[in-house]
């Protein structure tokens, strides 16, 4: 069953014609990157789902529904989660605040902050610290965290390992991994190989289009076609 | 000369210094700050958690202060005991936070929140312009039931029981009831709200939109509402603060306090840092107690009345100088 349908997505920034014609779809239970140099349009793609950035033209549709216009909270309260570019977690509040702050009011904040340390251990013994003294590697588990606890249907990630040590991208991965067991996910990844070994399909943004698309595992990430659109 | 100003200085420090006349000073300083806590705290929540200057709040103290008044006024008749002037007190509390609240709510749904994606100064002329025809609107109704608009309403003030015309003896000196009054309510204040935004989920999501409105809402959260309940919420504050100051003899329900209470709560925010909470009630120590200390000099010693007000807004200009942000301000606050 297909649960995001994008269909010729056309956003802009003021007059910045971002997205043009953006059309791409994600099954339920399937992991999709979307990769892309910068600027191309990958994290607009993102907010476009999630009417942050609403289209102008097109149309974005969730489980069969379209949510285009809709606000972002209704979008999100329809199971749309969102783990942003640079983490964007809430500095002024502790750890633990940052979980409970994602679990919806008829949720289980209790549980939540249980699962969420269970998986990442890591960040136990920061649960009452302001979670602006987390490192980067740690402000990323928390911000997965945050992600998963939502009880969505589909996480839209932005850019996971950015800026992160190989060791700390190598937890996320697994992190990842374990997410997409039971959960969609559509994840915008500038580290090539690890976008293929997450994902089933891909799709290749190169000025604001859907320039190639295909299977994961058919690709590598030495393959000419991306190459081309993903070098500077 | 200079030798004898010398020797009254000295002198006059003396007098000052005495265990007794400093205990007065500390009880009205803390006094004082418990008025301005109260005045400044709604002020600080609406700019702290949505980057928005409110400049009619001191509007809505004073209506605060009219409708604390007018509760109080139809209730208490002269046979009213002290018990129940208090409970009545309270009720007119909640009459005042619940009106002011409901119409916080109104402003910010149908004009502040026009405004949020155009640059502060809007909001800062919207609200001025607020202010403006709340005060006309004010004096056009004193008027018309033939209250004098311009000086304290002095049936409200009436209204207190006894007790808090008296004066409680503390060992060392003899303190005002209405002090100790206005002290713990100060206190009551800046708990009951510390403990709303740090100890429910509906503060911690305040505090959410605050510092990232748009995640939060990517969270599945309605920030617009979250807003709306913050504004209104100051506004009720800023209300219950009006009918506090109902009651005191140098503040009372009149037009003027618009621009009275709105001065203070300005300073104390700046002082404290803009839209911070913890800086608000610091700085309303420290304006408090600056205040009290020079009305003691400026009244006992050198006899300059209207002194004491113009060294709180030197404090100001002092501290805007040496550290713009205020004490414990940040660079930005929240915003949408």
């Amino acid at each position: 069953m297909t649960l995001l349908e994008v269909e010729d997505a056309h956003t802009y920034y003021g007059e910045s014609h971002i997205l043009e014609g953006v059309s791409l779809d994600v099954a339920e239970g399937e992991v999709v990157a979307l990769v892309g140099r910068n600027g191309v349009g990958k994290t607009t793609t993102l907010r476009t789902v999630l009417q942050l950035t609403p289209p102008r033209e097109g149309s974005v549709r969730f489980r069969g529904e379209d949510v285009t216009g809709l606000k972002t909270h209704e979008v999100a309260d329809r199971g749309v989660g969102w783990i942003p570019e640079e983490r964007r977690i809430f500095t002024q509040l502790s750890v633990e605040e940052n979980v409970r702050v994602a679990v919806p009011d008829d949720g289980d904040a209790d549980a939540a902050v249980e699962d969420a340390f269970g998986t990442f251990p890591d960040l136990r013994e920061f649960a009452g610290k302001d979670a602006g003294t987390l490192s980067g590697g740690q402000q990323q588990m928390l911000a997965l965290a945050r992600g998963l606890v939502g009880d969505n249907d589909l996480l839209l990630v932005d850019e996971p390992s950015e800026g992160l040590a190989p060791q700390i991208v190598k937890r996320v991965a697994e992190a990842l991994a374990d997410a997409a067991e039971d959960t969609t996910l559509l994840v915008v990844e500038q580290n090539l190989p690890l976008a293929l070994d997450l994902a089933d399909r891909f799709y290749v943004l190169d000025n604001g289009q859907v320039v190639e698309s295909g299977d994961a595992d058919e690709t590598s990430a030495d393959d000419e076609r991306l190459r081309r659109y993903l070098s500077a | 000369m200079m030798s004898i100003v010398l020797a009254g200085f000295v002198d006059a420090l003396g007098q000052f210094l005495r265990p007794e006349n400093l205990a007065a000073v500390l009880v009205d300083g803390l006094a004082k700050a418990g008025l301005y806590v109260m005045i400044a705290s709604g002020l600080t929540l609406i700019f702290g958690l949505m980057g928005v200057l409110n400049f009619a709040h001191g509007s809505m103290t004073m209506i605060g202060a009219y409708l604390g008044g007018l509760v109080m006024v139809t209730l208490v008749g002269s046979a009213t005991g002290a018990g129940a002037r208090i409970v009545f007190f309270f009720v007119a509390l909640a009459a005042s936070f619940a009106l002011l609240a409901g119409l916080g709510g109104i402003v910010e749904i149908g004009l502040v929140r026009r405004l949020y994606d155009r640059p502060p100064l809007y909001q800062i002329l919207l609200t001025f312009g607020l202010t403006l025809i709340l005060d006309e609107l004010i004096r056009i109704v004193v008027l018309f039931y033939g209250m004098q608009p311009t000086s304290d309403w002095v049936a409200a003030q009436g209204t207190k029981p006894y007790f808090l015309e008296q004066s409680v003896d503390l060992g060392l000196v003899s303190v005002p009831g209405l002090d100790l009054f206005e002290i713990g309510f100060g206190v009551l204040t800046v708990a009951t709200l510390w403990a709303f935004l740090t100890r429910t989920r509906y503060g911690m999501i305040i505090r959410a939109g605050s510092e990232d409105a748009e995640m939060t809402e990517a969270l599945g959260i309605d920030v617009r509402r979250v807003f709306t309940v913050v504004f209104a919420l100051g506004a009720g504050v800023a209300g219950a603060a009006g009918t506090l100051l109902m009651w005191e003899s140098t503040w009372g329900a009149s037009v003027p306090l618009a621009a009275d209470a709105l001065l203070p709560a300005f300073v104390v925010v700046i002082i404290g840092g803009l839209g911070t909470f913890r800086g608000t009630v610091v700085a309303a120590v420290i304006v408090g107690m600056t205040d009290a200390v020079m009305t003691w000099w400026f009244v006992n010693e050198i006899r300059f009345a209207g002194l004491p007000e113009m060294t709180i807004f030197l404090l100001l200009v002092v501290m805007l100088v040496l550290r713009p942000q205020g004490l414990f301000g940040v660079e930005e606050v929240g915003g949408h």
